[in-house]
């Protein structure tokens, strides 16, 4: 067996292990509990990173190595003359099997760095994408600032990513003059019964100024009400 | 209205000024008399006119909002359509442009142009030249083969006001269907599409 042709199948079973740590960063995502996001794993990340470079090492001698037997062979079929002897047509067409056969390896070879990279590299961005969508889905429900715990758990882009996100919410709600991240289930009633759980002090709502201490139980608007509910520093009780 | 035990509070934005001070006054009043006092009926029930009133406009307040809303969630998942049509011209993504509000394609600008600069950051940036587009998986790509366009196949519930006939469905290889007036049906958004944007046929 030639060696381009071991090498072919050398790739082939390297392959097995290819792709294995970017399922395994797809797997982590979507292992995660709903509504909750995990730490981005920089290492993981890096470690897929890293297998692409060493993908198109491999690839960009494998093309080189193509395009010279690609022409190497397009030159000997273009000696395919007229006048040459039984023997030499014979030893020409050989030629032109084992470079061909050459070829297929190399190109084998070729592709299976370049889907390996492509999947790599869909596994990545898959992983980005759907953690940004969660990180918008925050944008609604907090202010601008993201609790301590989540911050820890998001990568440096992430985090620049979230701040530009409720920029642009923001920045489209000014235009209408209208907050759209309150009112967020359909109204029963438009007060509430609440106990304040945070001591959260002196606050100007929409119809009042009111001093919001601890264990105070309050009557407020719905929509005043709403935030401090879902950040925890309320809770809404049964009137 | 207001919390328990609290100072005088400004007025209500749409109520009579008079109308929470008289009933403040009332409250007050039957809390600190040692007997109870007469039934103010009039004023309890312009009271209760008054909240029914504010839970309409909170209604209405929650619909705008939640319609606005929905509105932008599409725009925000449907980012790789527009990371698309930020760069390309096609008639299409011009008709779609043309279903947003100003305000809206700004938006869906900004969103778009948010989530490219976070991809690019964080994945493409760092893989090989001829694998950094955010559209195509690579260099040898013919088409944009990393973005999926939204599904309009999928099934959704609807209600026509009044009787439409006849009415073939994409397919094109079943029997037209005839569509009842206030009859449920349950068909491709596909085949209606045209439907609901001339408001013939409403979404459930």
């Amino acid at each position: 067996m030639d060696t381009t042709k071991l090498e072919g199948i050398r790739s082939l079973k390297l392959r097995i292990m290819y792709g294995r740590k970017a399922s395994e960063l797809v797997r982590e995502f979507a292992t995660c509990e709903p509504g909750q996001i995990s730490s981005f794993n920089n290492d993981l990340f890096a470690q897929v990173l890293e297998e692409c470079d060493g993908h198109l090492l491999h690839l960009q001698p494998l093309i080189r190595k193509i395009q010279e037997q690609e022409n190497t062979l397009r030159d000997v079929a273009s000696q395919d003359g007229s006048e040459v002897s039984e023997d030499e047509r014979l030893k020409t067409e050989e030629l032109k099997t084992s470079l061909r056969s050459a070829l297929k390896s190399d190109q084998f070879g070729a592709l299976v760095h370049h889907l390996s990279l492509v999947r790599n590299k869909r596994c990545l961005m898959a992983y980005v994408y759907n953690r940004a969508e969660m990180i918008r889905s925050l944008g609604w429900m907090v202010d601008s600032v993201l609790p301590g715990d989540i911050q820890d758990k998001l990568s440096t882009a992430e985090k620049d990513y979230f701040k530009k996100h409720v920029a642009t919410l923001q920045s489209y709600m000014a235009e209408l003059d209208l907050l759209l991240t309150v009112d967020m289930i359909p109204p029963k009633d438009p007060f509430v019964k609440v106990r304040v759980i945070d001591d959260i002090g002196q606050v100007a709502l929409s119809d009042q100024v009111a001093n919001l201490s601890k264990h105070a139980i309050m009557f407020l608007r719905r929509i005043d009400a709403e935030q401090y509910i879902t950040q925890g520093q309320m809770e809404e009780l049964p009137s | 209205m207001d919390s328990g035990g609290e100072e005088g509070s400004n007025a209500e934005d749409y109520a009579l000024p008079t109308e929470v001070e008289m009933l403040k006054n009332a409250w007050r009043n039957e809390k600190a008399a040692p007997e109870i006092l007469k039934f103010d009926s009039e004023l309890v029930l312009r009271s209760r006119k008054q909240i029914q009133l504010m839970m309409d406009l909170d209604r209405t307040m929650y619909l705008l909002r939640s319609y606005l809303r929905v509105r932008l969630l599409k725009h925000c998942n449907s980012c790789c359509s527009r990371l698309r049509s930020m760069c390309s011209t096609l008639r299409k993504t011009a008709e779609l442009r043309n279903r947003l509000s100003m305000h809206e394609q700004e938006f869906a600008r900004r969103c778009a142009a948010d989530l490219k600069h976070h991809l690019e950051a964080s994945v493409l940036s760092k893989l090989p030249d001829q694998y950094q587009s955010h559209l195509r998986q690579s260099a040898a790509s013919e088409e944009d083969d990393m973005v999926s366009e939204p599904k309009l196949d999928v099934y959704v519930i609807c209600r026509s006001k009044r009787f439409l006939g006849a009415f073939q469905l994409d397919d094109g290889m079943e029997e037209p269907i005839s569509i009842e007036a206030d009859d449920l049906y349950a068909l491709p958004y596909k085949s209606i599409k045209p439907l609901v944007e001339t408001g013939q046929i409403d979404l459930v």
